[in-house]
């Protein structure tokens, strides 16, 4: 166990060094302070509006920084990883088949499922740097406000678990391929699908509607930013976050036999 | 110490290694020739645990590759055909990297040593800090051989360990090698043939995934040179064709080459007996000028066209 552990962490490690001693993390990291920015800037702009201004028509507007801005703020965020996040998972596997470091994987002893979960944690590990990045964001209206905390934590669990899906997806697709931008295509295509599928809800009728709901990652973040910690939620983001690390192994299993 | 039994890789309907038997003792260096793509990568792989056998079985270092692959991949440092380096990482933090995920738990300072000791040995240490991506053909092998001892492994597994090395790199490598055996059980692939009669002690002939021989380099030549074949020239002579036929022992007399008057020729004798006297004798004698005598050795190289060949001969016979 002890022994699993250090393996899992060496190979974390590794991928944390190979992403953050390459310009790809970094990059990532600039594009979403960025982009995060200017989502934080606009909703700040439009809060502060709508609350001063409101008043001078009638009665003020009832204004809450949780509802106004977070909320829609982590909403957007939730988009953003799902443009981003393939770009991390893209190089797990892939970049290791091409250029042969796989074997040295493969031929130390190490299980697969050891360099899997390493991977796997390696790429959780950069996103939640890109997390972290949001967290100064929002600790500035801390300083300024009085924002509630637990509609906050649930939040970023939800976007935490939301993103961990998208990287076990994305070490699956990775894992199929030696081409890195396939990779990162197919696992975004992929997730976007997992994203729109309740949209088709509606028109499928009453059982498949409420398959393709349940399947919907989205869904499962609403009740997440409201606070509300639920283990319907967490069951869907856990199970789906394991069946792609199954399907990671699986994959790697059969190439090993097909050479 | 590693014991290979009627190993079969299929891919598919493409048979790579075909009903592969052979051992390695301990502390041996056993070569493993073939042309490309004669399976010995594949047979490589096998070994390491990389990939799975279709039948058979191997016994590396006292542990089932199939059964038990862990045990067996902690004593087994693998040189693949293309060193497995990460190109942003430094020699010294890829060994240390390498360390962490073969040898076990180690203080940081003994996996430091680790480090160093294989530097030195594998002479990477003045590139310590040179990123393995901006490293020369020549560094990177020998940083992936540095990266195969580091767990000090009992068998060693090197897939063709001097390609793209320069002579003289060629010749430290082969004298690394060398000295790693005795310590180490050592398997090495190459398609060069005087690496094998310069380092190793056996060595298994593979073809189109089956094993053509098996034997030391001496045994190989010796066996196999069956007929000897004296070359000589001669000049003035005209025709000394059949004046050599007739000296007794003589199977065959072929014309090698012909410059003016000087005619080469290349006589093959009956197994076991030397002619060159008689041969001399017989030109000398007709008041010949006899320039040039010498036995042609058969060169691994002469060997290995031969059994390959061969193969080639029967599989069309059979087929």
């Amino acid at each position: 166990m002890a022994s699993t552990m250090r393996n899992v962490m060496a190979i974390a490690g590794k991928e944390l060094r190979s992403y953050f001693g390459s310009p790809v993390a970094w990059v990532l990291m600039g594009f979403f302070a960025f982009v995060f920015g200017y989502f934080f800037n606009v909703y700040l702009d439009y809060f502060v509006k709508s609350a001063t201004q409101g008043g001078q028509f009638g009665p003020p507007p009832t204004t809450n920084v949780n509802n106004d801005m977070i909320r829609p703020l982590l909403g957007n965020t939730s988009v953003l990883i799902l443009f981003l996040l393939p770009a991390i998972t893209m190089r797990t596997y892939s970049e290791e088949k091409k250029s042969g470091t796989i074997e040295l994987l493969l031929t130390s002893p190490l299980t697969d499922l050891e360099i899997t979960l390493g991977k796997f944690l390696g790429a959780v590990g950069v996103y939640m740097g890109l997390l972290a990045v949001t967290v100064v964001y929002v600790a500035v209206l801390f300083g300024l406000g009085k924002p509630e905390w637990k509609p906050l934590v649930g939040a970023y669990i939800g976007l935490a678990l939301l993103g961990s899906c998208f990287i076990s997806l994305g070490l699956f697709v990775s894992s199929t391929t030696k081409n890195q931008v396939v990779a990162g295509f197919v696992t975004f295509i992929l997730a976007l699908m997992f994203w729109i599928i309740n949209w088709f809800a509606e028109s499928a009728g009453p059982q498949v509607g409420a398959v393709l709901n349940y399947l919907s990652v989205t869904q499962h973040l609403e009740d997440f930013s409201k606070g509300v910690v639920d283990t319907k939620h967490l069951v869907f983001y856990l199970s789906f976050i394991v069946f792609g690390l199954f399907l990671t192994l699986k994959s790697v299993d059969s190439e090993r036999w097909r050479g | 110490m590693i014991e290979v039994q009627h190993l079969t890789k299929r891919y598919g309907p493409v048979t790579a290694v075909d009903d592969v038997s052979f051992r390695v003792e301990k502390g041996e260096i056993l070569g493993f020739l073939g042309p490309n793509g004669a399976g010995k990568t594949t047979t490589m792989r096998v070994l390491t645990g990389y990939m799975p056998a279709t039948e058979g079985s191997a016994v590396v270092a006292g542990y089932d590759v199939f059964a038990q692959p862990l045990e067996a991949k902690r004593r087994t440092g693998y040189l693949p055909e293309t060193p497995p380096l990460y190109p942003d990482m430094t020699v010294r933090e890829y060994l240390t990297f390498v360390a962490r995920i073969k040898a076990g738990k180690l203080s940081t300072a003994e996996r430091n040593e680790r480090v160093n000791n294989v530097m030195r040995k594998a002479h990477v240490d003045d590139m310590a800090n040179r990123a393995c991506g901006k490293l020369s053909k020549g560094y990177r092998q020998r940083v992936g051989l540095a990266q195969a001892l580091i767990h000090d492994p009992e068998v060693l597994i090197l897939d063709e360990p001097t390609a793209g090395l320069d002579p003289k790199q060629i010749m430290e490598t082969r004298d690394l090698i060398r000295g790693l055996a005795g310590d180490h059980t050592i398997v090495l692939s190459t398609h060069i043939l005087p690496e094998v009669a310069q380092t190793c002690q056996r060595v298994v002939i593979i073809n189109k995934g089956r094993v053509v021989a098996i034997d030391t380099p001496e045994n190989l030549t010796h066996q196999l040179k069956g007929a000897a074949t004296i070359y000589l020239q001669v000049d003035g002579a005209g025709d000394a064709a059949e004046a050599l036929q007739a000296v007794p022992g003589v199977r065959t007399v072929t014309v090698a080459d012909q410059h003016g008057s000087r005619i080469g020729y290349e006589v093959e004798s009956e197994e076991n007996s030397d002619v060159r006297r008689e041969v001399a004798q017989a030109i000398v004698g007709r008041g010949w000028g006899l320039l040039e005598l010498r036995p042609m050795r058969m060169s691994l190289e002469d060997i290995f066209l031969q059994l390959t060949t061969e193969e080639q001969v029967q599989e069309a016979q059979h087929g």
